[in-house]
């Protein structure tokens, strides 16, 4: 059931940005230290290593705020699913609606019901709105296909380059070959 | 120096992840070295493509992530392939095969 693990982790993200920062960025930070050792390794002093490791990873800002906004994001891409959490939406909007409505109006727990069930759908609204903004393109997906690539070295003499797109298939993947 | 251009099968970045998966758990550095191990160090992905890559094919649901020690005893982020990335894997290998055959075809024509 790992669309189940995908929205309770959609969910702690929603409830603990900062977390899902930190984890981003101690995973990142990981790949460079290894990266680092690896260049000691091979030779390098540990400055020159360090310097190498971090140049080689690119612009480190940039993959992480792609790697949060894509760990933000809903946890799935199926147009199904995502009507599906419409549809749900709005039944749960609907019997809000009944439940507030369906009280006196002049009691305290009539008052109370119908401030619950605002702040209720006025949350509900706000989620479903960032959810769909980070899901449309121009979102992650966008950062995504900038950064996504692939390099491949045969002989050192060529090198092929591959740059893939975003997630929604609009865009082919390219493959630049360079020859000396 | 000559530069050619020629399309490529959209996921190819998804399908090599999930292989190098299907092998093992992994931490994304080690993901990058075993691409790079198994493609005869033909193909390196770069830092930028891999983790943005990882935390799509996860949001999917095709991969997996749980905190466990390296081998150099520091705490990481390990990935393992999930069972419906088991099958997308397979999906993936027929339609990459399906693609290098017809191009192959396509090729030999004279």
């Amino acid at each position: 059931m790992s669309w189940i693990k995908a929205t309770l982790s959609f969910i702690n993200a929603r409830r603990h940005p900062d977390e899902i920062i930190r984890e981003v960025e101690t995973e990142l930070r990981f790949h460079i230290e290894m990266r680092t050792r690896a260049n000691i390794d091979a030779g390098m002093k540990p400055d020159e290593a360090r310097t190498a490791a971090v140049q080689s990873f690119g612009d480190f800002e940039r993959v992480k705020n792609t790697c949060c906004e894509l760990r933000r994001g809903l946890p799935f891409d199926s147009m199904l699913l995502k009507m599906g959490l419409h549809i749900t939406i709005a039944v749960v909007a609907g019997l809000g609606a009944l439940w507030a409505v369906n009280v006196p109006h002049h009691t305290f727990t009539g008052v109370m019901r119908q401030l619950i069930a605002i702040g209720v759908l006025g949350y509900l609204f706000i989620v479903v709105r960032r959810a769909k903004s980070r899901v449309a393109l121009g979102g992650p997906g966008e950062a995504f296909r900038a950064d996504q690539s692939l390099t491949s070295d045969m002989t050192g003499a060529s090198a092929a380059k591959i740059t893939a797109y975003d997630e929604q298939g609009s865009t082919p993947v390219e493959r630049v070959f360079k020859s000396e | 120096m000559s530069k050619s251009k020629a399309g490529l099968l959209q996921g190819t970045l998804d399908m090599l992840i999930l292989k190098a998966l299907s092998l093992g758990a992994l931490h994304g550095y080690g993901i990058g070295q075993r691409i790079a191990q198994i493609s005869g160090d033909t193909l390196r992905v770069e830092e930028g493509s891999l983790y943005p890559g990882l935390y799509r094919l996860e949001r999917r649901g095709w991969i997996e992530s749980e905190c466990d020690v390296s081998d150099n005893n520091q705490r990481a982020k390990f990935y393992k392939l999930t069972r419906s990335g088991r099958k997308q894997l397979i999906v993936e290998e027929q339609n990459w095969e399906r693609l290098a055959d017809a191009t192959m075809k396509a090729m030999r024509v004279v």
